[in-house]
């Protein structure tokens, strides 16, 4: 019944580690005027721009510093859904609940209905391990979990649409345009190809 | 939006729960206090998922109650500043219009709808353009950024815009106008 939580955990952890160590500016940097700099690790954008103006030479890949949301998120043990995720997670427990509802004692709150249908508005809200096959590729361009996971819910239809809506990504814009437009056009087959087989269905149910 | 996350909760039983079925009792308690609440820091915890441990318990001095620390996993739906969200209008009026996202519920003052939209007054009123192109009534559905969350006790009230680009109603062909 329990989720991959701890997977999660691993997944984000890694992912933070990765992203310090992927940048080579956790260590000093000599620069080739002979001079010392010091980074410092995990420090906030605006510093990381002052340190590479004081660094003379090349300037070295910055490593990705999480937002304060994603740290504290990170800290507390917690692990981003997507909506099609969240979808089948609480779908799953409404059919258990179906089952246990002889218990007069177990009620599932108005919360829970909300939630459920607020989550199940996506089209493809079956498919979410292949939706997030489809936007894993994102990642190693920076993309992080929380990202992937507001791209998903946006439902966009083109990239522009993206990076308006995300503001984040627009700092990673040159690298990641073509995958994530490759990707919102895998995205934009899926929900077309899940509709047509709803309208299907219902067509066959009516006949 | 949710989040899958492990939270910690130190349950309270009465001695007459105490017995072979101790552990489901617990669970069944923790299920009733905690499934449907709302708090500033995670939201709302939609269902529980799963339970990662029950510790031992301890009994407290003068009650007989026994303290069980309980770690249990939940689905938590919290909304967050800057956010795009899909909602769904419930009301209309002339300070703007209130929409619902899951179980919370967004504002938006007519300041942050687009000015070309004004108030039509009526037995569904509404905000449309002049032309009447575009909509926002009761039950349209509408895309949405969070520009302030507010958190009491029980609920998670937001205040929302669409008065940027890419917000506004959501046409049946998936496309905001």
């Amino acid at each position: 019944m329990s989720e991959t939580g701890g997977q999660g955990f691993g997944n984000s952890k890694g992912g933070k580690s990765a992203h310090k160590s992927s940048g080579k500016d956790n260590g000093s940097a000599k620069s080739k005027g002979g001079r010392k700099v010091q980074f410092e690790s995990g420090g906030s954008g605006g510093k990381a721009g002052k340190e590479d103006k004081i660094a003379n030479g090349s300037r070295s890949p910055q490593a990705k510093v999480p937002s304060p949301l994603e740290r504290r998120l990170e800290q507390e043990n917690s692990e981003f859904l997507m909506d099609c995720e969240a979808a089948e997670i609480l779908q799953g427990i409404q059919e258990q609940m179906v089952m246990l509802s002889e218990d007069p004692n177990i009620k599932l709150p108005v919360s829970f209905d909300s939630g459920l249908s607020y989550a199940k508005r996506d089209s493809y809200c079956s498919k979410s391990q292949t939706v997030r096959k489809i936007l894993q590729p994102l990642q190693k361009y920076g993309v992080s979990n929380a990202e992937i996971c507001q791209i998903a819910n946006l439902r966009a239809e083109s990239v522009e649409e993206v990076f308006a809506l995300i503001p984040s990504l627009k700092a990673k814009e040159k690298k990641i345009k073509e995958p994530l437009r490759i990707a919102l056009g895998e995205l934009t087959n899926l929900r077309d190809a899940l509709d047509e087989l709803a309208r299907f269905k219902e067509s066959g149910a009516a006949v | 939006m949710f989040f899958h996350m492990i939270l910690e909760r130190n349950m309270h039983l009465h001695p007459r729960h105490f017995g072979r079925d101790l552990r489901d009792k617990l669970i069944t308690k923790l299920m009733k206090d905690v499934e449907g609440t709302c708090n500033g820091r995670h939201g709302f915890i939609v269902a529980i998922t799963g339970i990662e441990s029950v510790d031992k318990g301890l009994v407290l001095d003068g009650s007989g109650y026994a303290t069980f620390p309980v770690k249990y996993q939940c689905v938590v739906f919290r909304p967050f500043k800057g956010e795009i969200v899909e909602a769904v209008v419930s009301m209309v009026n002339k300070m703007g219009f209130f929409a619902e996202a899951g179980p919370v519920q967004i504002f938006i003052s007519n300041h942050l709808i687009p000015d070309d939209m004004e108030l039509q007054l009526g037995d569904m009123p509404n905000y449309s353009t002049s032309d009447g192109s575009v909509k926002i009534q009761k039950d349209c559905e509408v895309r949405l950024k969070i520009i302030g969350t507010r958190v009491d006790a029980t609920e998670i009230f937001c205040i929302g815009t669409i008065k940027d680009d890419f917000l506004g109603v959501i046409s049946d062909s998936g496309q905001t106008s």
